[in-house]
């Protein structure tokens, strides 16, 4: 008797999840149907909107077009492997440095002590105001870009990993030091694995941003790339190559987020944020 | 007492570590000469165009407190209204399941754009000015603004919506005499990070499309080769923000009690 009724209830509480995505999914239609019918009724031929804005039904088709026929130099697929090639290149810098030196600062109240203020110094300063300084010292090609994305993920990676490894809990490293752990074995075994969380947090903050920073940059002097995609279709007064450039955007953006979420669920199985 | 001294010993090396950075960078520009001044200017060329850009328009047209100004207007117009708008849509969508189903899957749509990628869409429809730009700003700060206040409002505990039960208060009592204020700290970290993307994001528009600005000023000193013109209009842009940061933090302090951060 006791057990059936628990199943009754089990299977309601089923239904009540499987219902709710239903409705989920049925208003995230209707929402989005809304949406793109203002869209297209406020750009129907001849309104004054119209003139300015194209409808959907264009820009998806140029979307699907911008795959064959070349925007500019390039097509879409190969624009965007541009961009991300940059963010790549500067993020992984970044990764690399930023994290050790948070590491370090969080661990060594020397090393703190030496490169704190230098990199509070540097932190106000949003990494898009480095671009013209970047363009006079490093030219206006592929090393300024890097520079930049260095910059847009090297700080939030930094003040994350220096977080992480300054919430060490001391209980922890109190009684690993007392029972024989040497300074290394510490490290290794309780800074480190304590810091990861939020390693992942910075580095998924950083990979945001410096997808930001990377448009900016291309925007402001570049020949190819989404950046480029959207900005020549400024120039061109080609609102339909805009609004390509920003829903590719969107989606590159979001399949990242989506991929670094994955790897931080797998790497940090037994952290509750992986979850 | 040994722990005083250690503090201050690690000051004083705080201290002097800045003061080695700048005076190697003195020191290799300077001294030895090893960038030309087209590149890097040493330090002190660097604060001398500061104290003189402050009230002189050359080269761009405005000094650098109207460019300040004209930033900070800007910045803060769009920050505001995302913030008047992103805060109550970020908390009624968190409260209320319908106006969660009806916004989520657009603002899940907007949130993986980043705003320095609308500044083209937005000089097309509005032109250069500050509606354009505003707009940039509006769309970078409403991100932070609503995820913020969304998960604030996650954080109610049930036990205190429980006895607001027992005790007969309606949803819409229940909602502003606890959910918003368990949500406050939160709504201030989406307020302090929206401040920083918005801070940075005008700089990103007034770089692309401006005729005044701190990001202008130092688009106008890359192309005559003005190396201290832009170091000096960063270092404004950095105490600015830090500034901004500051008082926003003091704001936060008197608003948020009772939350040990």
């Amino acid at each position: 008797m006791k057990r059936g009724a628990k199943k009754v209830e089990e299977k309601s509480l089923r239904q009540m999840k499987f219902e709710d995505k239903m409705k989920n999914a049925i208003y995230a239609v209707v929402s989005i149907l809304i949406f793109l019918f203002i869209w297209q009724f406020g750009t129907r031929a001849g309104t004054r909107l119209g003139n300015l804005i194209p409808q959907p039904t264009e820009v998806f088709a140029g979307f699907f077009d911008s795959f064959i026929y070349p925007i500019g130099p390039y097509t879409l697929p190969t624009h965007i492997l541009w961009s991300f090639s940059r963010v790549f290149v500067g993020y992984t810098i970044a990764a690399v440095i930023g994290i050790v030196l948070g590491i370090m600062m969080g661990w060594s109240r020397m090393v703190e002590a030496i490169f704190r203020p230098l990199y509070e110094m540097i932190r106000p300063i949003p990494p898009i105001a480095w671009i013209p300084i970047s363009i006079v010292w490093f030219g206006i090609g592929e090393g300024s870009k890097y520079f930049i994305i260095f910059l847009g993920a090297f700080t939030s990676l930094t003040m994350n990993a220096y977080a992480g490894a300054k919430a060490v809990d001391s209980t922890l490293a109190g009684a690993a030091k007392m029972l024989g752990a040497s300074k290394m074995q510490v490290f290794r075994y309780i800074v480190l694995p304590s810091a990861v969380p939020n390693i992942f947090v910075g580095l998924q903050i950083a990979l945001s941003s410096s997808w930001g920073v990377v448009l900016a940059a291309e925007m402001i002097r570049s020949s190819e790339g989404l950046g480029w995609v959207i900005i020549s279709g400024q120039s061109t007064n080609n609102v339909t190559q805009i609004i390509i450039g920003i829903i590719t955007v969107g989606i590159v953006g979001f399949i990242c987020a989506v991929v670094m979420r994955g790897v931080e669920a797998k790497l940090c199985a037994w952290n509750e944020r992986g979850r | 007492m040994h722990k005083k001294k250690k503090a201050t010993k690690y000051f004083l090396i705080s201290v002097s570590s800045i003061f080695v950075f700048l005076f190697a960078w003195w020191f290799l520009t300077a001294v030895l000469r090893l960038s030309k001044p087209i590149t890097l200017p040493d330090p002190v060329t660097v604060v001398k165009t500061f104290i003189y850009k402050l009230n002189h328009t050359a080269p761009d047209g405005a000094t650098l407190i109207a460019n300040i100004g004209s930033s900070v207007q800007i910045a803060l117009s769009g920050y505001l209204l995302a913030v008047v708008i992103g805060i109550p849509l970020g908390l009624l969508m968190s409260w209320y399941k319908p106006v969660d189903r009806l916004v989520r899957p657009l603002f899940d749509l907007l949130r993986p754009v980043p705003g320095i990628a609308w500044i083209p869409l937005m000089i097309v429809l509005l032109g250069i000015g500050l509606i354009s730009k505003a707009m940039v700003i509006f769309l970078t700060a409403l991100v932070p603004c609503i995820t913020n206040a969304y998960a604030g409002i996650k954080q109610t505990k049930d036990v205190h919506l429980w006895v607001a039960q027992t005790f007969g208060s309606s949803n819409w009592q229940m909602f502003t005499t606890i959910a918003i204020p368990t949500s406050l700290p939160f709504i201030m970290t989406g307020l302090r990070v929206a401040l920083g993307a918005s801070w940075g994001a005008i700089v990103a528009a007034e770089l692309l499309a401006s005729t005044k600005g701190l990001g202008f000023m130092i688009q106008q000193a890359r192309g005559i080769y003005r190396p201290d013109i832009i170091l000096a209009g960063m270092i404004a842009i950095g105490i600015i923000g830090a500034i901004m940061t500051f008082l926003l933090g003091i704001l936060e302090k008197r608003v948020v009690k009772g939350v040990n951060r």
